[in-house]
């Protein structure tokens, strides 16, 4: 069919990323309309319980299943993408502007010689071709963007960028074996998952950034806190990085790591340019600063003027509240 | 050892943007850096010149004239060499052509290591680096933040992977990708500059390289821009009241769940 998409699917500690489902629920809505077929890739080693997921969102579930794909590494994964891309011929194929897809992706495209869009965050159809929405410039721009016909363009989309849908579809499983062709020029000698239980940065619903207004890591702990009951993630700006009170990983902006959490809690942050053009995207932006001039208050949507250290404690006692009621 | 740095010059953070009336065109004002990522790679390969001797150290940028500002940084800094791409007349930013082209351009030039940044600030795309390496048929890794250079033959690297490290060995010729935490890049000393000042930086007519001209133009790219809009305004803040700190807060989470329903 003209406007078939394949989704390949990313996972992470047994469960289907969100970034995926966001990806598979925007891609049904956009197949159902011109009634072409939605396939989800999923690539990996022993993934019945991804497939199971999976199958709720997607026409066809296409698993390729195989102890060599049991971690990933770009070339096993392009080698397998390529040969569904060619075999299934969808009109698009889409991905998350993952850490991974950032891999996986552009590499992907250069193999099959064709346009790669990343970094999206919004897609619609126009006249029969997509419309594409990229951010260029560190979110001072909004660029839409096409493809030409013939074009089977890769388009990678930033996590958050669509609600996820659970249509219970009961998709077609697809079990395909093909010939993985894996490089042995290079070798993984070790691997180290870190804190692989934390919610993923740019996946977090709820983030909550501590700025050099915390004035030490110790004062980090009430955010963790905080982060744990709205099971979101704690963000740091560069001050605080460059302080080593908190891990590059944390970092939120030009250098860091752009996030578009349904709330963002900026604690004694200032709220440079360098640092908004990471976050400025958030659907609600929430701002805590003892200076009332402090730019964030510009791009924030509320703001509390009074010091974190006395808010913060109130803030905790009152989420927890909250989630109790729910 | 032969290096070659891709580097990109890209509109400084605070350049002011403007979309031209017929919102099909940006007017940048003239404020150009060497990405942020980039000068990660130029350092890294300037410090393993320091270590192995005989080692050589070239950059190059696919650009228009204007970036042998980006090169002049990077000789500033202490690469050796030097080389514009003039894209002047064929200013695709598709990265599936710049990919194409600078690896025409290594594969003529010759070299052991490739460094590029992560990714450039002002596209995000992070596309380049591992596009390049797949047209030269070599292995990449993505988001190096430490690099051991073990001999001219194997080198030995960490890099970022999704939530934590990866330490991976990779036989050369290859391409990384530099990612912030591998070095802290050096400021240029005044006799860098002078030398940067004075080098002569050789352009390169991309023509020359084997990728045919057709497949290098605008027009050759399958991806069109149709507009450029500004970002959405967001309302202007509004100001919690409260008389103590806990009666802003929950004035907060009354707005954060009735007014936003975010909550
Ligand atoms: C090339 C480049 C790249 C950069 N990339 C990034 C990036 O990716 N991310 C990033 O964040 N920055 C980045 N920066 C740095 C950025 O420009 C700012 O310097 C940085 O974001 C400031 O961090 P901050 O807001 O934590 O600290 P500050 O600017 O020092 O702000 C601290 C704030 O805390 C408030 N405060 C103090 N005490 C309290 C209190 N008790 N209660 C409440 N509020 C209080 C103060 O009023 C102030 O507004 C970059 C800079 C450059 C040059
Ligand atoms: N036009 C270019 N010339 C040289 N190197 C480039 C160019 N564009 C991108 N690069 C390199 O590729 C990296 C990733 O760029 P991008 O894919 O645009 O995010 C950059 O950090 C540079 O190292």
């Amino acid at each position: 069919m003209p406007n078939d998409v394949l989704v390949i699917v990313e996972y992470k500690d047994g469960g289907v990323r969100k970034v995926s489902l966001e990806l598979l629920s925007r891609a049904k809505e956009m197949t159902s309309e011109s009634s072409s077929t939605l396939y989800a890739g999923v690539i990996g080693y022993d993934v019945k319980g991804i497939i199971e997921t999976v199958r709720a969102f997607a026409d066809k579930v296409i698993s390729v299943d195989s102890s060599v794909l049991k971690d990933y590494r770009w070339d096993t994964y392009v080698s397998v993408a390529e040969q569904l891309v060619r075999k299934y011929n969808p009109s698009m194929v889409f991905g998350g502007s993952t850490v991974t897809g950032k891999d996986l992706f552009p590499r992907l495209a250069a193999r099959l010689k064709t346009t790669i869009i990343s970094d999206a965050v919004g897609i619609e159809w126009n006249n029969g071709g997509p419309r594409i929405k990229k951010p260029l410039y560190g979110g001072k721009i909004i660029s839409w963007l096409t493809c030409k016909e013939g074009a089977v363009p890769v388009v990678t989309f930033r996590p958050n960028s669509f609600a996820i849908t659970n249509r219970s579809l009961n998709g077609e499983v697809i079990e395909e074996s093909m010939e993985i062709i894996s490089d042995t020029r290079f070798s993984i000698l070790s691997r180290d998952k870190g804190g692989a239980q934390k919610v993923d940065l740019q996946e977090a619903d709820f983030i909550i950034c501590g700025g050099r207004g915390m004035k030490g890591p110790e004062n980090f702990q009430i955010l963790e806190e905080i982060a744990d009951i709205m099971k979101g993630r704690v963000a740091a700006s560069r001050a605080v990085v460059d302080s080593k009170w908190r891990d590059y990983d944390d970092q939120v902006g030009k250098s860091g790591k752009t996030v578009s959490p349904k709330v963002y809690v900026g604690c004694g942050v200032s709220g440079a340019l360098h640092h908004t053009m990471g976050m400025d995207t958030s659907k609600v932006i929430v701002a805590v600063n003892t200076d009332p001039n402090a730019p964030i208050f510009s791009y924030a949507d509320y703001g509390i003027v009074d010091d974190l250290f006395d808010v913060l404690p109130a803030l905790k006692v009152e989420l927890t509240k909250t989630k109790k009621e729910i | 050892m032969n290096i070659i740095v891709f580097v990109k010059q890209v509109a400084d953070t605070e350049a002011r943007i403007l979309i031209k009336g017929d919102q099909k065109a940006l007017e940048i004002e003239n404020k150009y850096n060497l990405n942020f990522f980039d000068e990660f790679a130029v350092e890294e390969a300037i410090r393993i010149k320091e270590t192995m001797k005989d080692s050589q150290v070239t950059v190059c940028t696919y650009g228009p004239k204007r970036a042998i500002e980006a090169l002049r940084t990077a000789i500033a800094m202490g690469a050796d060499r030097a080389v514009l791409l003039d894209n002047t007349g064929l200013e695709a930013d598709d990265p599936l052509i710049v990919a194409r082209v600078l690896a025409a351009f290594a594969n003529q030039d010759g070299f052991d290591l490739i460094l590029c940044g992560r990714q450039a600030i002002d596209d995000e795309n992070a596309n380049v680096g591992p596009m390049a390496a797949e047209f030269l048929g070599i292995p990449h890794v993505s988001a190096v933040v430490k690099l051991d250079a073990v001999d001219g033959q194997v080198v030995k690297v960490e890099s970022e992977v999704e939530g934590g490290k990866e330490v991976l060995e990779v036989r050369l010729p290859a391409l990384l990708t530099a990612q912030k935490g591998l070095n802290t890049p050096r400021v240029p000393l005044i006799t860098g500059v002078m030398k940067a000042m004075k080098a002569l930086i050789p352009t390169v007519d991309p023509t020359s390289l084997g990728v045919p001209k057709g497949e290098m133009e605008h027009n050759a790219s399958k991806a069109v821009t149709l507009s450029y809009e500004p970002p959405q305004q967001r309302p202007p803040v509004k100001i919690i009241e409260g008389e103590t700190p806990t009666e802003k807060v929950r004035n907060l989470i009354k707005a954060l769940k009735e007014e936003s329903k975010v909550l």
